[in-house]
């Protein structure tokens, strides 16, 4: 978290120097208004507001690296700040009426901020859609953060439960489920140590995903098995993908630390589903996985 | 004899804690954010001085199960932990020429290899049944500790002897919504919401031999073990300490002023030794009934009412209604448990 605040402290320093010159332009051009001439309801509006503007800015700064977006979306957030904060400042120092350079700054600087935030918010929103095409195989439909893997940049079984439940609502359309899991994984952890056994699942991960269709789904089920959902695939197309899949984990040289090779193979089960729910398909995929006669 | 006691200080924190904040560390967690609460630092860990009792150790558990809510952790955890780096008694199981001696390790130097969780090895007419029990009262986080073991006995077995084991794995929880983890990390037949927590396995696996094993070595390590063991404030905590007693009078149970006379204390002195460890004197009685009596029924394929005149029921009414209070079943239905282990 510190890490990316501090990719951007220039941004923060900045802002910074901007509030306290207003306040000092504030102080030397006007007076202070006695207590009693304070409104405490526009204060707190006004005060809040500029907190808020500044809580938003602190969150896109914590969030998003360095970039094009992040600069449009902070320079907005801050003139929007700057204006409230000018506003703000209304409230503690009477300005002398011949004094301009506050409306332009309360009343300029807003649809300035707000032009530059709907700038950032728009090609942010492109920027979502490229980030998306290249998701696109590990999720599906609908975004669900909570049911990442810690693991590897893919979904885990609570995600994958939900998109099967929601495939097996299409019943005119047949729906395979391929369970994989890498050979004598256990002895492999123990060989390469965790830091190359993780880096190993991530990598086999990646080698699965370029072998996929558009429509199709992996996940991570748990451990070093994965679960791949074709949509609208019968059993033949399915077993011609399954092999597909083997070949390519079978021909991924994976490297360790000390740049030795060290084969992978993985075993399959599949399912097509007729007539039932997730987790009686999800069952039938990984009893397929264990029986001898497991589609090669 | 010599109990530990919740709060005393004696494992080394660069054993399987440090296997946590490792584990912790790869996915970027702050090791102090882990350290929290338990009055250890980083920097004394890594010199190898630092010390935990079982309380600091549970925190430690509770913070790591915070920051990383995950329900794969403690399956990780438990694949890191064995043989591990814990001197003499890793060197002991990782030499082990058959089952048997590497279980030993875990029977009689448990709290050198595994602190949290005892285990208990008995032997029927076909299985072996390795029992894990709760040392230090853990309450919320037993089910981690239970999952972690599992993990770390069926990798370790299966990575010395060279061939996968068929284990049969029983849990006194119900099946939780995280099956997945069950079914690919510990790949046996699950038996949830049993009397017990325990691995089962067919007797012949036990004395056969695993290769590359060094006896010499072994023996050297045991020698090591033995006098670790003896250097510690106690072998077993106080609570696992008198669940074992209880266990070996179970025909004539002691009472709590008896427990407190064998061990040299007041009966309030126990009381609040074992409030400690979240538990009492009425809780551990009726843990070690349950427990022998799921044994006898379930695994030597005694009757209910042989196993009610064992533990000294004057009437079978009153041991099936007790038997019902522990556990939620009728002994006859514990019973015919044994054949569901036996058609596998």
């Amino acid at each position: 978290m510190k890490q990316r605040l501090s990719l951007h402290r220039g941004s923060l320093i900045a802002l910074l120097v901007m509030a306290n010159l207003v306040v000092l332009a504030n102080l030397a051009s006007g007076d202070l208004k006695t207590v009693s001439e304070l409104v405490w309801l526009d204060i707190a509006g006004e005060g809040g507001a500029a907190l808020l503007a500044l809580l938003w800015i602190g969150l896109i700064l914590n969030s998003r690296p360095t970039g094009r977006v992040t600069r449009l979306l902070v320079t907005g957030l801050s003139t929007l700040f700057l204006a409230y904060w000018q506003d703000l400042m209304d409230e503690f120092i009477q300005l002398p009426s011949a004094v301009m350079w506050d409306h332009w700054l309360e009343s300029g600087a807003m649809p300035l901020g707000m032009l530059l935030l709907t700038l950032g918010i728009y090609h942010w929103h492109r920027e979502q859609q490229a980030i998306s095409a290249q998701l696109q195989k590990r999720e599906r439909v609908f975004r669900e953060h909570r049911s990442l893997d810690g693991l590897t940049p893919l979904s885990g079984p609570r995600y994958l439960r939900e998109q099967l439940a929601m495939e097996l609502l299409k019943q005119d359309q047949p729906l395979s489920l391929v369970m994989l899991d890498l050979h004598c994984f256990d002895h492999s952890r123990r060989l390469l140590g965790p830091h190359d056994s993780d880096r190993l699942l991530r990598e086999v991960a990646e080698v699965l995903l370029l072998n996929l269709r558009q429509q199709d789904l992996l996940c991570r089920y748990a451990g070093d098995r994965f679960a791949v959902v074709l949509p609208r695939t019968g059993r033949q197309e399915a077993e011609s993908l399954t092999r597909e899949l083997e070949q390519a984990v079978r021909h991924f040289a994976f490297k360790t630390q000390r740049g030795i090779t060290h084969p992978v193979a993985i075993m399959a089960g599949l399912a097509v589903a007729h007539d039932e729910d997730a987790d009686s398909l999800i069952e039938r995929a990984n009893r397929n996985l264990h029986s001898p006669s497991r589609v090669a | 004899m010599v109990f530990f006691l919740h709060d005393q200080r004696f494992i080394p924190a660069h054993g399987q804690a440090a296997v946590l904040l490792d584990l912790a560390a790869d996915q970027a967690i702050d090791s102090n954010v882990l350290l929290r609460h338990t009055g250890l630092f980083r920097e004394q860990i890594v010199q190898g001085e630092a010390q935990l009792s079982s309380h600091d150790f549970l925190q430690l558990i509770h913070n790591s199960r915070r920051s990383l809510a995950d329900p794969e952790l403690s399956f990780r955890y438990g694949q890191r932990l064995f043989p591990g780096h814990y001197g003499a008694a890793s060197t002991l199981l990782a030499n082990a020429g058959n089952l048997a001696q590497a279980l030993q390790v875990f029977c009689d130097f448990g709290v050198l290899i595994q602190p949290l969780a005892g285990a208990r090895l008995s032997l029927s007419e076909q299985h072996l049944c390795l029992q894990w029990l709760d040392c230090a009262g853990s309450g919320p986080h037993w089910r981690f500790i239970v999952e972690a073991a599992m993990t770390g006995v069926a990798s370790v077995t299966r990575w010395l002897s060279g061939e996968r084991l068929p284990w049969q794995f029983l849990f006194r929880h119900d099946c939780p919504d995280y099956p997945e983890q069950y079914q690919v990390h510990l790949s046996g037949p699950l038996h949830f919401a049993s009397q017990i927590d325990a691995m089962l396995l067919p007797l012949e696996y036990l004395e056969r031999p695993w290769p590359n094993h060094s006896a010499t070595a072994r023996q050297a390590a045991l020698q090591q073990c033995q006098q670790e063991i003896a250097s510690l404030p106690g072998t077993l905590s106080l609570r696992h300490g008198l669940y074992l007693h209880l266990l070996e009078h179970i025909h004539q149970p002691p009472s709590l002023q008896e427990s407190a006379e064998w061990l040299e204390c007041s009966p309030a002195t126990l009381k609040r030794r074992l409030k400690g460890f979240s538990s009492h004197y009425q809780q551990l009685l009726d843990e070690a009934r349950l427990h022998q009596a799921v044994h006898w029924l379930a695994f030597h394929g005694l009757g209910p009412d042989q196993v009610c005149a064992r533990l000294n029921f004057t009437d079978s009414t009153n041991f099936r209604r007790s038997f019902k209070r522990w556990s939620g079943q009728t002994p006859a239905m514990c019973h015919r448990q044994l054949l569901r282990f036996a058609q596998r």
